[in-house]
C-alpha cells in the first residue's frame, strides 16, 4: 500500500511533535533526579531522519526520505566487581522507511524497505566490553534477499580518562551465514575499525564518529572480484538532551548531524561517485 | 504427519520455551531480595509476549492451515497523564505484534519465508470514573512475506472494568469498532473484497484469580456492520463472523523482580464461524485453537 509522501511527513511530524511534547511537558512532579527505572530491564529507541542510506558503504537509496525507527530492550543480568564486571543482554530492532526508489516510490510501493532484529549479549570487563550479536537484515518490501550474520565487538570507554573528552574505539568483526549485503558470490567476513571521539558540553554533547569497513573475505566483491577497502567515513553528531535530568518518561534528546562517506571502487561502481554527503536528524529515548 | 523438519523446529521452540521459564524461575537470590520493590516506578511500562498456536484465525478469518504460528509481540505504554477528576488518566501505547508461520503461509509456503504478518499500532486511551475507559486504535497490519496486502484501520473501544462493582465475579464487558480505509477492491481489507469493510466485536472476560494463577474465560462474537465479511464468490456480506469462547490459565513466575513480571499461559479457544468465514476455513463451520506461551511486564 502506498504512502503519499505528504501523508508520510504529517505522521512523522506528528509523532515527533508528540514525543516531544510528551518528553518535554512533564508535570512538576516528574522532575528531579530520581532514577525511573533501576530495575535491570532498560529501554532504548529512536527514530531518525535522513537524506541517504548507505549500509557500510554500499548504496541503499538517496531519494525521497528515509527514516529509521528503533528500539532496544536491555536487560542487565549481573553487575559485580570481579574481572568480570558486568554481563547483559539486548534484544532490538531496526528499520529503515523509505518514501523514495528503494521505498513506496519505487517497484514494491511498499514503504518499509527494511527490518532488522537483532539479539545479543555483552561482557563488561571494566572499560572494555566484549560483545557478540545476531542480526537477521530482511526487506519487508522484498527489495533485498534476507542476510543472516554473526559479529563480534570488541569496545574501549575511555571516558573519564581525558577530562570531558574522550575517543571510545572499537573494532567490530561480522560473519555473514546466509545470504550476503553484497549480492555476491560468496558470503562475505567484514570488518570496521572505529573511534567516537566525543566532547560533553553543559547543554549538548559533541561526537566525531571516525570508521573504516574493510572486506577481509568476500564482502565487497565487483566484477574484479573483492575488493578489501569498502568506505571510510566521518561525521559530527550533536546530542542535546531534552530535560536536564531524567523525567518519569526516561531521558530524551534530539540529535542532528552529517556523515561524509567515500567509497572504495566497489561501491562507487554501484554507487556512480566516490563520496556523498548523509544529513540526518532525530530523537532518541533512554529509559 | 508432521515432517521431520517440523517436528524440529516444534521441538526446538519447546526448548527454548523451557529454557526460558527455568531462567526466569531460576531468578537469582539478588533479584529475589527485591521482589517487593517496583523495579519500574516511571510512566513507561513495557510488555512483551512470545505464544505458539496451532492455528491463527484473525476475527474468524483462517490465515493458517498447517504447521504452527508464533507470535511474538511488544508494547510500550506511557502513562501521560493521572488525576482525580472526571478524566482519570490518558495513556499511549505504540506496538508491535508479529505473526510468524512455518506452515502453507510462511516458510512451507510459496514465499518461503517465515514472517507471515507483522501489525504497527498506536493507541490513545482514556480512563474515567467508575472504571470505564475509551481508546482509539491506529493499526497497520502488514505481511512482510507478501501473504496479503497491507491493511489500515481505525478502531474505537469502549470498556468497563465492573471489578468495583462485581469483585471476582466481574465480567468486564466491552465494544470495538474498526473501520477499514484506504482500500481498493481486493486490496487493504481482511477480507480481501471489494469495499472497506466496517466490523463490530462485542465481548466479555470473566476470570477468577487466585493466589498461584488465575483463570479467564473470554467470550466474543465479530460481526460485519459493512463489507468485513465478504463472500468471494457471492460478493454477500455476512453479518455474523464469528463467536468465540476459550479458558485461559496463567500462572505467574516468582512475582515481582528486578526483571518485571513474568508468567506463563496456555488456553483452548473454541470458535463458530459464520458463512464467509466457514468458506474461508475449508467449509468448516467450527476452529479449536490450542496455544501457550510466555509474558511479561515490566
Amino acid at each position: 500500500m502506498q504512502w503519499s509522501l505528504s501523508a508520510v511527513r504529517w505522521l512523522s511530524v506528528s509523532v515527533l511533535m508528540v514525543l516531544v511534547s510528551v518528553a518535554t511537558a512533564s508535570p512538576a512532579r516528574a522532575q528531579g533526579s530520581a532514577d525511573p527505572n533501576p530495575g535491570s530491564l532498560t529501554l532504548t529507541g529512536g527514530f531518525d531522519f535522513a537524506n541517504a542510506y548507505f549500509f557500510r558503504g554500499i548504496f541503499q537509496d538517496d531519494t525521497g526520505v528515509v527514516m529509521w525507527p528503533s528500539g532496544e530492550l536491555g536487560v542487565a543480568l549481573h553487575s559485580g566487581d570481579g574481572v568480570l564486571k558486568s554481563v547483559s543482554v539486548n534484544v532490538g530492532m531496526w528499520n529503515s522507511l523509505h518514501t523514495g526508489d528503494a521505498g513506496s516510490n519505487g517497484p514494491s510501493g511498499k514503504l518499509w524497505y527494511e527490518s532488522d532484529f537483532y539479539t545479543g549479549a555483552s561482557f563488561g570487563f571494566g572499560r572494555t566490553t566484549v560483545g557478540v550479536t545476531y542480526t537477521a537484515y530482511s526487506s519487508p518490501n522484498q527489495m533485498f534477499g534476507t542476510v543472516k550474520e554473526l559479529s563480534f565487538k570488541v569496545a574501549v570507554d575511555d571516558s573519564g580518562l581525558l577530562g570531558a573528552a574522550s575517543v571510545k574505539p572499537y573494532a567490530l568483526l561480522a560473519q555473514e551465514l546466509d545470504g550476503q549485503a553484497d549480492g555476491g558470490a560468496n558470503e562475505g567476513t567484514y570488518l570496521e575499525l572505529g573511534i567516537g571521539p566525543g566532547y560533553s558540553l553543559s547543554k549538548m554533547t559533541v561526537t566525531v564518529p571516525v570508521k573504516v569497513g574493510l572486506s577481509l573475505s568476500d564482502y565487497y566483491e565487483g566484477i574484479t572480484g573483492d575488493e578489501t577497502f569498502g568506505f571510510a567515513s566521518v561525521g559530527g553528531v550533536v546530542t542535546i538532551p531534552l530535560t536536564s535530568a531524567p523525567t518519569r518518561f526516561g531521558s530524551w534528546n534530539i540529535h542532528g548531524g552529517v556523515e561524509f562517506l567515500m567509497l572504495g571502487d566497489r561501491n562507487e561502481a554501484v554507487f556512480g561517485d566516490s563520496s556523498h554527503v548523509i544529513g540526518s536528524v532525530g530523537i532518541g529515548l533512554s529509559y | 504427519m508432521l515432517s521431520m523438519s517440523r517436528v524440529r523446529k516444534n521441538a526446538q521452540a519447546l526448548a527454548a520455551a523451557t529454557c526460558t521459564t527455568l531462567i526466569l524461575a531460576s531468578t537469582p537470590a539478588w533479584a529475589q531480595d527485591a521482589a517487593s520493590a517496583d523495579p519500574n516506578p516511571g510512566a513507561l511500562t513495557i510488555t512483551g509476549s512470545v505464544d505458539f498456536l496451532n492455528q491463527y484465525m484473525f476475527r474468524g478469518i483462517q490465515q493458517n492451515n498447517t504447521g504452527f504460528a508464533t507470535w511474538p509481540a511488544f508494547d510500550l505504554g506511557l502513562a501521560a497523564y493521572s488525576g482525580d477528576g472526571g478524566l482519570k488518566s490518558v495513556n499511549i501505547n505504540f506496538g508491535t505484534w508479529n505473526s510468524l508461520h512455518n506452515g502453507n503461509t510462511g516458510s512451507d509456503g510459496p514465499s518461503g519465508k517465515l514472517w507471515y504478518e507483522s501489525d504497527f499500532y498506536a493507541t490513545v486511551g482514556f480512563g474515567f470514573g467508575g472504571g470505564s475507559s475509551f481508546s482509539t486504535t491506529y493499526t497497520a497490519y502488514t505481511s512482510p512475506n507478501s501473504g496479503f496486502t497491507t491493511v489500515k484501520e481505525v478502531m474505537f473501544k469502549y470498556a468497563l472494568d465492573d471489578s468495583g462493582y462485581l469483585g471476582k465475579a466481574a465480567i468486564k464487558p466491552y465494544l470495538a469498532i474498526a473501520q477499514e480505509f484506504d482500500t481498493e477492491p481486493g486490496v487493504g481489507q481482511a477480507d480481501g473484497g471489494a469495499n472497506a469493510g466496517t466490523y463490530m466485536e462485542i465481548g466479555f472476560a470473566p476470570g477468577y484469580a487466585a493466589s498461584k494463577a488465575s483463570i479467564a474465560f473470554p467470550i466474543k462474537i465479530g460481526l460485519s456492520l459493512s463489507d468485513y465479511y465478504e463472500n468471494p464468490l457471492t460478493g454477500e456480506d455476512s453479518k455474523f463472523g464469528y463467536f468465540s469462547i476459550a479458558g485461559i490459565v496463567t500462572v505467574p513466575l516468582g512475582g515481582t523482580t528486578s526483571f518485571g513480571s513474568w508468567n506463563i499461559h496456555g488456553g483452548v479457544e473454541y470458535q463458530a464461524l459464520g458463512d464467509t468465514t466457514k468458506f474461508f476455513n475449508g467449509d468448516e463451520g467450527n476452529q479449536v485453537i490450542g496455544s501457550f506461551g510466555l509474558g511479561f511486564s515490566y
